[in-house]
């Protein structure tokens, strides 16, 4: 069969398989040997880890990162959260024994006598008990201890029926700065496909809104596991030793720069009927110290149960009043009269108008462009630039407006911070403004077909037909009274870890240059004073006792036929600034009579002085 | 029909051979059974029927497999590795179904193809036949050219895919044809060697560098036992001293993070949450079983569901458990006697090229049984792969009724030559 030279070969090759089944037959022995250790040596103990059952993986969900105030104060924490839940893998696998435990869970009532279950969502619960293995069902959210103590008692007929410990947050003061905060809710589906959510998973309480939402991976930490064994009716007996377990690490807090005393004082100032914001801030480096947007929520129904929790929302949501929209970064409205100081600024910075400057029209109560007469609120007859943002006199600016050019005045409004970019405070949803000029314009009413015309640059030199927030508005005014520079608003003072470490502190940052001459500086300065604190002054009623407080004062047309929009502007002390409040009330009036005394209070309560009474 | 009849040289066909495949078989349907009896569905849902389905299937194939004549198997190789090598370039760049991460699926509707799974067996053909053509020797170095071409394309394919278990499978039949076709003992222990020094400098014992050190000794010995040319010589000093000290230089300049996946793939218990979890259930699973297991149908490991992949990676958990020490014994009894049989055939013949398939088939077997246990015992690391006969799934079991209709195709189609 074979010849000579074959012979070798095969030979050779013969004993390449006797090497090949050697070899094969050492590994086999090792794997047997590994399996006899695994299965005789070690037998008991896996036995009894197998028998006593069940290893299971449980994520320890980290403590969510607290909020405070400035002075330490605490804005949001944390309460514990009771939850009654299916373990799936703990339910007795024949039919009878669930329908028992079904109809058991059916049947326990309250003190009240109510049952606490409704056989609907139970019924569903255990339907997905089939389908979900590896986690509990909830069946009864945010249980009173008296309703877990209940379940407790009849634990023994109830096997795979467990209690787990959530924690949710709590907002101590309910409604204050719950635009600022945000609230916490289960990861939606719509999020949960979005890149910038990768590595949240199904059930995460996430922040939604607000400093909740925008600080949320700070928040979070990050959630340890450990593996224990669980008894037969998915109780806990052991942490598994000799497989690592991580702790959780807590989330960062975060200290605010929101002043509580001072929020106080601005959410009582605004009713809550009302519609109306407020953004008091520190123009030296942007720390927002109060924001008040109304009407408000409360963010504490978000934690409750679920059917309260709906209840809750719809009312909110279908509020016509939109209690939802933080209007202080999210509501855009013309800033009147108090872009006349962007008008004067300008109109000094290029040298149109100075201090003595008068035009030769004076106020008559009107000024004729063309073939139009513009109204003026007064007749105010013939004025520096001082005296008409005093007595906030249209026909100056109308006159100064054309002088100067639309797009000088808004290069000047974007120096402190007007314009379409977003300041970029840290919490989502801040809208841009808008300083239109003849490009712009035509561009946005491209489809109504309005142009650009002269005559426009009449209104929006006395601030109608521009477009900011109410945020814009107290930068602009802060950082005019500086004159260093605006500073990026922010409510992140810094982030301590759970020791109270400082982890990161907020470094201020100049966004726009915010700087003009000298001189410009000066007269704008004297003609905020005097709005305050000259007679006939529009601002008078924001004036505080021994503060040399500046401001201006804004009624924005929105509607014919509507009371205007009340704005009040203002910054103290006027020397040395260290407060810009901006107040908007929508529909109130004129600024100088409502927002002007809601401003004081602030300022009042900011220099820690207090009215006669 | 007496022993010796059953297991007569003269016969074209091994009965015996064929008896051990159907009982594997049949325990492979018996596991999965057992792992997935849980799940009320029709009886042609399950998984036990749809894997009766596949094995049929398969035996129909394997039984129109031995009769091709050899000569037509090699007319053709070259038609099949070019195929082979589309589907991988098609799978890669066209995948259209993404399962666990990874696409390696081409979905053809009734049928998902897996070329990976057809590679394997178009690039055993193929080297099969270049290696007993052509001969491999370390004196001549030109011979390796060829089988490495023809090796790393289909490789480098699989391991983009990324199918890091596969691409070994190409490994270790490339290694085992060097070894039929020419190379000795010490040229597979020279191979060998980079690997086993970048094991065992990996870690920084004392009783490891000693290995090491033996290591060094024994390839020294090896390399002038048998003159290698000078250049090889050295290679294979500096490679394996090179290995040696670059993997722990190259372990120390890597990141903290980088070193934790590492170790996390190498140790899995390291990770509790990933594929510890697994294998510490596995383990848990196996171990309770004893000597005797808990009984057919009464694995409470398996039952409660708390292996992920009971019926596919870790089907031999589900053995151990049920069956215990006694079941798994006579699993790997089964196989050793499968490959020995396989192995068999081509001592039958001096044809090279039957040499070649019977061993490298042999040898895909033997990686898929070594790594698929040693996984569930936690001696290795989790990988894909799957075990033969046993584990759940349509295309491997295709796989591998396609190997025994080769290992059988072997032994008839020599006969008649």
């Amino acid at each position: 069969m074979f010849n000579k030279s074959d012979n070798e070969s095969v030979q050779n090759r013969n004993w390449n398989v006797l090497v090949y089944m050697t070899a094969v037959f050492v590994l086999f022995v090792i794997l047997l040997f590994r399996l006899y250790s695994l299965q005789h040596t070690h037998y008991d103990e896996n036995f009894q880890r197998s028998e006593n059952n069940r290893l299971r993986r449980v994520e320890l969900v980290a403590e969510r990162g607290f909020i405070y105030d400035r002075n330490g104060e605490i804005l949001v924490r944390n309460r514990p959260s009771y939850q009654i839940a299916l373990q799936a893998l703990n339910l007795p696998r024949k039919k009878a024994d669930r329908d028992s435990i079904f109809n058991t869970l059916l049947h326990i009532v309250d003190k009240d006598g109510k049952r606490m279950f409704d056989s609907l969502s139970l019924d569903t619960a255990f339907q997905r008990t089939r389908w979900i293995k590896n986690r509990p069902i909830r069946i009864l959210e945010d249980a009173s201890p008296e309703q877990v103590s209940i379940i407790e008692e009849h634990s023994e007929k109830l096997p795979g029926v467990v209690t787990l410990i959530e924690s949710r947050r709590a907002y101590p003061y309910g409604t204050l700065a719950s635009h600022v905060l945000g609230y916490t809710s289960e990861i939606s589906e719509e999020q949960l496909k979005l890149p910038e959510y990768e590595n949240y998973s199904q059930g995460d309480r996430i922040g939604q809104k607000g400093l909740e939402q925008f600080y949320d991976q700070e928040f979070r930490g990050t959630n340890g596991v450990k593996v224990v064994e669980v008894n037969a009716s998915g109780r806990e007996i052991s942490q598994v030793k000799g497989v690592d377990s991580k702790a959780p690490i807590p989330g960062l807090h975060l200290v605010s720069t929101i002043d509580l005393k001072l929020q106080k004082v601005a959410e009582e100032a605004i009713p809550d009927t009302a519609r109306g914001a407020l953004v008091a801030i520190d123009p030296r480096n942007g720390e927002i110290l109060a924001m008040v947007s109304s009407p408000r929520l409360d963010p504490n129904i978000f934690s409750l149960k679920k059917r309260e929790r709906n209840k809750g929302w719809a009312q909110v949501a279908l509020d016509s009043l939109r209690p939802l929209t933080n209007r202080a970064i999210s509501g855009t409205y013309p800033p009147a009269s108090v872009f006349k100081l962007v008008t004067a600024g300008a109109g000094l910075e290029y040298g149109v108008l100075s201090e003595f400057k008068h035009y030769p029209k004076s106020c008559t109560g009107g000024f004729q462009y063309g073939a139009r007469y513009q109204k003026c609120w007064g007749s105010h007859g013939n004025l520096n630039v001082v005296n008409a943002i005093r007595l906030s006199c249209d026909v100056f600016f109308y006159q100064a407006g054309l002088d100067i050019d639309m797009t000088r005045i808004n290069e000047f409004g974007r120096r402190f911070g007007l314009g379409e970019k977003p300041l970029g405070v840290d919490i989502p949803g801040e809208k841009a403004g808008w300083l239109p000029d003849s490009v712009s314009f035509n561009q946005r009413n491209k489809r109504l077909g309005w142009r650009w015309a002269r005559g426009l640059i009449l209104n929006l030199s006395i601030g109608q037909g521009q477009i900011v927030t109410p945020l814009q508005q107290a930068v602009l005014v802060g950082s005019l009274a500086t004159n260093k520079g605006v500073y990026r608003p922010h409510f992140m003072k810094e982030l301590r870890d759970s020791e109270g470490n400082v982890v990161r502190k907020y470094e201020p940052e100049i966004v726009r240059s915010g700087k003009m001459k000298e001189s410009t500086h000066r007269i704008l300065m004297a003609a905020m004073d005097s709005v305050v604190n000259h007679p006939g002054g529009t601002g008078k009623r924001g004036r505080v006792p021994d503060i040399r407080v500046g401001a201006k004062t804004g009624s924005g047309e929105w509607k014919k036929g509507e009371k205007t929009h009340a704005w009040y502007a203002a910054v103290a002390p006027l020397d040395n600034p260290e407060i810009a409040v901006a107040v908007i009330m929508e529909a109130a009036g004129g600024g100088g009579a409502v927002s002007g005394p809601i401003a004081r209070k602030v300022l009042m309560a900011y220099f820690g002085k207090e009215d006669k009474k | 029909m007496s022993s010796g009849r059953f297991l007569d040289k003269s016969l074209k066909v091994d009965w015996f051979f064929l008896f051990l495949t159907l009982c594997l078989m049949v325990c492979g349907v018996l596991l999965v059974y057992s792992a997935t009896n849980n799940e009320k569905v029709v009886f042609y849902e399950t998984f036990w029927f749809r894997q009766i389905i596949y094995f049929v299937c398969g035996s129909a194939i394997a039984a129109g497999i031995v009769f091709l004549r050899l000569d037509w198997l090699k007319r053709m190789v070259v038609p099949m590795y070019v195929a082979a090598l589309i589907l991988l370039v098609v799978v890669l760049f066209f995948a259209g179904d993404v399962v666990k991460g990874a696409g390696r699926w081409i979905d053809l509707g009734i049928f998902k193809l897996q070329p990976s799974e057809f590679a394997k067996i178009a690039y055993l053909l193929t080297i099969s036949y270049w290696l007993s053509r052509h001969p491999v020797s370390l004196f001549k170095l030109k011979s390796f050219v060829v089988p490495m071409l023809l090796f790393i394309v289909p490789f480098a394919l699989v391991l983009k895919q990324p199918d890091l278990s596969t691409a070994l499978v190409f490994i270790a039949v490339t290694y085992v044809g060097f070894f039929f076709a020419g190379l000795t003992l010490t040229d597979m222990f020279l191979l060998a060697s980079p690997l086993l020094s970048v094991l065992f400098s990996h870690s920084q014992t004392t009783m490891f560098q000693v290995l090491w050190g033996l290591l060094i000794c024994a390839v020294v010995f090896s390399l002038v036992r048998r003159r290698l040319p000078k250049i090889l010589t050295v290679l294979f000093l500096v490679v394996n001293i090179f290995a040696g000290y670059a993997s722990s230089m190259a372990w120390n300049m890597l990141q903290p993070h980088q070193q934790k996946r590492v170790n996390t793939f190498l140790d899995p218990m390291s990770d509790p949450l990933g594929d510890g979890y697994q294998v510490l259930q596995s383990l848990t699973a196996i171990g309770s079983g004893g000597l005797k297991g808990k009984g057919f149908g009464h694995g409470t490991q398996t039952n409660l569901a708390f292996l992920p992949e009971e019926h596919t990676d870790f089907i031999f958990s589900v053995l151990g458990e049920q069956f215990g020490f006694m079941g798994c014994a006579v699993i790997l009894v089964l196989y050793f006697l499968f490959l020995w049989r396989a192995t068999s055939t081509c001592k039958l013949f001096s044809d090279p090229f039957i040499t070649l398939i019977t061993m490298g088939a042999s040898t895909i077997f033997l990686f898929h049984i070594l790594v698929n246990i040693a996984m569930t015992i936690g001696l290795m690391p989790v990988t894909g792969l799957p075990l033969p006969f046993l584990s759940y799934g349509g295309s491997f079991a295709l796989t591998c009724m396609v190997l025994v209709g080769a290992i059988l195709c072997m032994r008839f189609q020599g006969h008649r030559q």
